[in-house]
């Protein structure tokens, strides 16, 4: 951004003005959410592109355009896990059921009733959010370890009814093949080529990314409503937000839906992106897949887990085609048979974030971004803010010892 | 085949199904009961298990392993079984160990979703090691040759031997853990451990060694139950998620840290699995379709544990509701 945005109420001036207070300026100037739709808005408009067509970029990505779209389907997925996960706190082993099921629904619905997209997600999210409000109400009941085992049980169970008691409706282990998507709105079949086609592709895609900046933007707009605050006073401390006079279980269950809507948006368009539904979309590994993207990517922040979503099938699609990791720019072979490890690569990748770094690659990268730019403009609040973000970390410890530990 | 016979067949193969599930449920449920630990690598110690004792089996078995080479060959067939039997226990002991030392004694003091996602990392490690090394294809092991037939059963008629075994080893190892806790000092220690940690250490005990010890009795469980359960089917880098979700059914229905519990639990569980797959339940018509009773068996054990939670949230044998 320039110096001509820099706006009216930046009351410092001169040299001293740091890049964080310019921006921060500049985002009281015309509202954060703004920002975050039209940036969001810009970047899943040139992020195909980049990703498979770029000059130097997606070469050495080696990215396709399919896959650019399935990243935005598990991106809206993720988005809806996190507000569980990272903002409530809650660890739900099970949104396989959600996101297989309203997968099973749209297809259904698309093959009984009509192929119109809209109305096929519309289906899809109807009954995911129908299925998280039972499923919740049951596993709420239990909290913490238990939760997830139950959330976890009640979604296997789901599996094993979509396999065979149910085979007549949703074709067994074979899945279910007889999606029939009629084009958008009567007009627009959604496999052809959308203006701008250097950019965007087909309709399908732009159809899909305009469900991710509308699952952004609902995002942005509960988590910074009261609404969004009660989640993280529930994750923060549950009895204390019980003790304040609010409905704890009545906000977890709402959690729980709203994070189910979300893999029911998703789910539904999966269908209508592959136009087929395997039985695995119900299978617990699904929902093992959401809990490691949401926490590889960052739990608690709006655009960790999209990033890990974007990371994991990366890693799943094309690390692991990958005959050999060689040292970048040589042709020294590190490991051969790399693509064979990926899932273990992964696993480990994995554990050391659970470990060592709970708020995700993006909060690594956050972290490390926010340093460098304060470290070059203004290395007194450089200083400042390493002070305070150490007190922080030594007053948390306090706390988790004054509390008892957990045993 | 009479009904008597029928029901006597049925119940055997429901407590031989509880049983594997209760040698993975009881390590898991004094884990999480004593240590407050949730272990979702409770599965890859199973798997552990029945590589370790597949490998054992083919390395020592009569046919074309070891004990050939050293010259036995009148001793009978398929004995490699019995060495795997027990060097298994001992191995995953000694990873339980490991585990308790560097994966689960650095989260005690996290929260429980951490817990669940650092095991369960490591469960996708194991498995996916497992798979590269032996390969995804499904290896089939072999019962040993001793106990790899029927044997005519008085009112039951022809009974796999090996199932019997199953249920035999399962009986005397719950017994030899239910004295161990019930009746000894470490037993007794652990126990006063999970009501009040603080006044067991004033008391100049440390907890640290029965802590680590029990959770590496719990894994010693879970690779036994590898070695004994592979058998009946074939073993995969898969079957160890495939059994760690049953094992947290039984915890739930039968109460953590309840080893009462978890007979109870897995027994019921294998039950209802055996009487949905084989009894001769009365032919239902809904909408026009008849349903088969057998397709419904996997959903019968969820819904069970559905039914005792919506009841008896802490379980059957739970004492109380913690969490």
């Amino acid at each position: 951004m320039s110096d001509e945005v820099g706006s009216p109420t930046d009351e410092t001036t001169g040299a001293g003005v740091s890049l964080v207070e310019r921006y921060e300026a500049f985002t009281d100037g015309i509202g954060e959410e703004v920002v975050v739709i039209v940036v969001a808005t810009l970047a899943v408009a040139v992020f195909p592109w980049l990703f498979a067509e770029a000059p130097v970029v997606s070469d050495v990505l080696d990215g396709y355009r399919g896959l650019a779209t399935l990243m935005l389907i598990w991106a809206i997925f993720a988005i809806g896990f996190d507000l569980l996960l990272g903002y409530t706190g809650l660890l739900s082993f099970g949104h396989a059921a959600f996101w297989g099921g309203a997968a099973y629904a749209a297809g259904i619905f698309s093959a009984e009733v009509t192929g119109e997209p809209l109305l096929v997600v519309l289906a899809g999210t109807t009954f995911a959010v129908l299925f998280a409000w039972v499923l919740g109400f049951l596993s709420l009941r239990r909290g913490g370890i238990y939760f997830s085992i139950l959330t976890l049980a009640f979604a296997q169970m789901l599996f094993y009814m979509a396999s065979s008691p149910l085979a007549f409706l949703t074709n067994g282990e074979n899945g279910f093949t007889s999606v029939e998507i009629t084009p958008l709105l009567g007009v627009l079949d959604l496999g052809t080529e959308a203006p701008f086609h250097m950019l965007l592709g087909e309709w399908l895609y732009v159809f899909v990314a305009v469900f991710t900046v509308g699952a952004i933007w609902f995002a942005y707009r509960i988590l910074n409503s009261p609404y969004g605050t009660v989640f993280r006073a529930i994750r923060e401390n549950e009895q204390r937000a019980e003790f304040v006079g609010l409905n704890v279980w009545r906000y977890k269950l709402m959690s729980f839906v709203l994070s189910g809507a979300f893999a029911g948006v998703a789910g539904s368009l999966f269908t209508i992106h592959g136009n087929y539904v395997p039985l695995e979309s119900l299978y617990w590994t699904e929902s093992g897949e959401i809990v490691i993207m949401t926490v590889l990517g960052g739990v608690g922040s709006l655009f960790g887990p999209i990033f890990g979503a974007g990371v994991y099938l990366y890693v799943e699609n094309i690390v692991s085609g990958m005959e050999a990791l060689t040292i970048p720019f040589t042709e020294i072979v590190l490991i051969s048979n790399f693509g064979v490890y990926w899932h273990i690569l992964l696993g480990l990748v994995f554990v050391v974030v659970v470990v060592g770094f709970p708020r995700g690659i993006w909060g690594m990268i956050e972290d490390l971004t926010g340093f460098v730019v304060l470290a070059v403009t203004d290395r007194e609040a450089a200083k400042a803010r390493v002070r305070t973000k150490l007190s922080g970390a030594r007053d948390r410890t306090v706390e988790t010892f004054s509390r008892g530990g957990k045993r | 085949m009479t009904l008597a016979a029928d029901i006597a067949g049925i119940l055997l193969n429901g407590l031989q199904t509880g049983a594997i599930y209760i040698l993975v449920a009881i390590g898991l449920s004094i884990i999480l009961g004593t240590l407050r630990f949730v272990n979702f690598a409770h599965g890859a110690l199973y798997l552990i298990g029945a590589y370790a004792g597949l490998l054992i089996t083919l390395e020592i078995d009569l046919s074309n392993g070891l004990l050939r080479e050293w010259g036995f060959q009148t001793i009978g067939l398929g004995w490699g079984f019995l060495p795997a039997l027990i060097l298994v226990p001992l191995f995953v002991f000694v990873v339980g160990l490991g585990m308790e030392r560097f994966v689960a004694r650095p989260f005690y003091d996290r929260p429980d979703t951490d817990q669940i996602l650092v095991t369960f990392g490591l469960a996708i490690i194991v498995q996916e090691l497992f798979r590269v090394l032996f390969g995804g294809q499904s290896i089939d092991f072999a019962r040993p040759a001793w106990a790899s037939g029927p044997v005519m059963l008085p009112v039951v008629g022809n009974f796999p031997v090996w199932r019997l075994y199953v249920i035999g080893i399962t009986a005397v190892l719950v017994a030899l853990v239910w004295l161990l806790v019930e009746y000894t000092d470490f037993g007794l220690i652990v126990r006063a451990g999970t009501q009040d940690p603080e006044m067991v250490e004033l008391l100049g005990i440390k907890l640290t060694r029965p802590y680590i010890v029990m959770f590496g009795i719990g894994a010693a469980l879970a690779g036994v139950a590898g070695v004994v359960g592979a058998p009946l089917e074939n073993v995969n880098p898969n079957i160890g998620t495939g059994v760690l979700v049953p094992a947290f059914l039984v915890v739930v229905i039968g109460g953590v840290g309840s080893i009462r519990g978890a007979v109870v639990g897995g027994i019921l569980i294998g039950m209802v699995f055996s009487i949905l797959v084989g009894a001769p339940l009365p032919q239902v018509t809904v909408a026009g379709t008849e349903i088969v009773w057998s397709s419904w068996a996997q959903v019968g054990i969820y819904a069970l544990a559905a039914v005792v939670l919506l009841t008896r949230p802490e379980g059957l044998f739970g004492e109380e509701v913690t969490g």
